[in-house]
């Protein structure tokens, strides 16, 4: 009431302020009776809530708090007094800070809530709900069941253990299956086939085609910088060895062919070879395979002819 | 280069079922021929404060190069229960059954002949 103001002011302001009170008046009324019903209702524990989500019963009761603090704040400036400093403020802001970081929780379990209203409304799960795909006994096929059956079962569709044969009935003895057996005749052609295949197989994992793949291809370069440089399989197969050895606490033996392999591997790892020479790619393009000078050229088989084949004795070649 | 014998034990592991201890030892030995396995059994008694002939030394493998041999070793603490004969054969004097495998094997046969308690009584026959 700073400045001066005129009678006609005063008037409106007044027919405007009566109005307003007696609507309010009103407004008070009718939800006084409402929540009185409310009480009544709750009271006469007409919603029980001991087995609903706890989230929402907290929200629930962190609100009527705020309503009520912020009602007596509403009586206390009402009736003239101030503001400041007021505990019931402190008190609401504590609420609302707590409505706040609630709200996160909310986001994360909406789908939980709305289906669960979903449900309360409807009586019955949703179509797309996946509880409704977990495996049924009284859907499952019987052991004895006729074809009749297996059709009405492929027509379920939509439970996914539907094809899930049930207990047994009767224990029925374990017949295998007879297969026919075949006559093993590999020819010569099949033999040069495999070989090429073999040939093709290997070329492809070569350093050449591989380098070339790394060129070409969108992937992104791999760097491969954990293992030892030189490890090779041979050198695995001994870690292997030496591990069983020392755990059984027994030498085992080696065999020739063990031998040979692994000279095989120490002289190759430790010459230059692999850097002046590739690896043979003609199984790919179709050339004629070349070797290198001190290598043996490929043998072929030759027919050995079994009926004059005699074992003398049991010679083992390990 | 020193010349001294270093000896290092690995996977040393208390053995209840057959009631030894038994491990792996590495034996460093830069410039000399394999060491014997005496000396190593003597070693470890000094390692481990026991008397050598409770210590047993076996497959010995000498590393390519020379200067490392690995060997397995097993102690046998409780009277040398289940200890392989062979093996305490190698180290000290051992006295083998004076029987002979055929008598053994025909005293065998002439028991499978005879039933429960009287295979007791068999051996009269071996007296023949």
């Amino acid at each position: 009431m700073e400045a001066p103001r005129s009678p006609e002011m005063l008037e409106s302001d007044l027919t405007s302020a009566v109005t307003l009170l007696k609507h309010l008046q009103e407004q008070v009324m009718a939800v006084t009776a409402q929540i009185q019903a409310l009480t009544k209702k709750v009271q006469a524990r007409a919603y029980p809530t001991e087995k609903g989500l706890s989230l929402l019963e907290v929200k629930d009761q962190l609100l009527l708090m705020y309503l009520m603090d912020l009602t007596h704040l509403i009586l206390d400036k009402a009736s003239g007094g101030s503001l400041q400093g007021h505990a019931a403020v402190l008190r609401l802001v504590e609420i609302r800070t707590v409505l706040e970081k609630l709200r996160p929780l909310d986001q994360k379990l909406k789908y939980q809530v709305d289906k669960l209203v979903k449900t309360a409304a409807t009586g019955s799960l949703s179509e797309n709900d996946p509880l409704r795909f977990k495996p049924h006994p009284c859907n499952m096929m019987s052991k004895l069941s006729s074809e009749d059956e297996e059709e009405d079962e492929a027509e379920e569709g939509q439970s996914e253990a539907s094809g899930k044969k049930s207990a047994k009935g009767t224990v029925k003895k374990y017949v295998p299956p007879r297969l026919v057996p075949v006559h093993y005749d590999e020819t010569e052609a099949e033999r040069e086939k495999k070989r090429l295949e073999r040939a093709k197989k290997r070329a492809l994992s070569s350093s050449v085609i591989r380098e070339l793949k790394e060129q070409y291809s969108d992937a992104p370069e791999e760097i491969r910088d954990a293992r030892h440089p030189h490890v090779t399989r041979q050198s695995q197969e001994d870690q292997h060895r030496i591990n069983y050895e020392e755990s059984m606490m027994v030498r085992l033996s080696v065999s020739k062919r063990e031998k040979g392999r692994r000279k095989r591997a120490s002289v190759m790892s430790s010459q230059l070879h692999s850097l002046t020479h590739f690896s043979d790619i003609s199984a790919l393009t179709g050339g004629t395979p070349h070797l290198d000078e001190d290598q043996n050229p490929v043998k072929k088989r030759k027919k050995i002819p079994k009926k004059g084949r005699k074992k003398k004795g049991f010679r083992r070649r390990r | 280069m020193n010349d001294t014998i270093t000896i290092q034990s690995r996977k040393f592991m208390t053995n209840g079922l057959l009631q030894l201890k038994q491990m792996v030892t590495d034996v460093l030995q830069l410039g000399k021929a394999t060491v014997p396995k005496t000396e190593i059994q003597e070693k470890l008694a000094k390692m481990y404060k026991t008397t050598p002939d409770v210590i047993f030394g076996f497959g010995l493998r000498t590393h390519f190069g020379g200067g490392k041999t690995s060997s397995f070793d097993t102690s046998v603490d409780y009277a040398k229960k289940n200890e392989p004969k062979h093996r305490p054969a190698r180290h000290g004097p051992y006295e083998k059954k004076k029987t002979s495998r055929k008598q053994l094997k025909e005293h065998k046969n002439r028991m499978n002949k005879v039933r429960g308690t009287a295979k007791a009584n068999v051996g009269a026959g071996k007296k023949k």
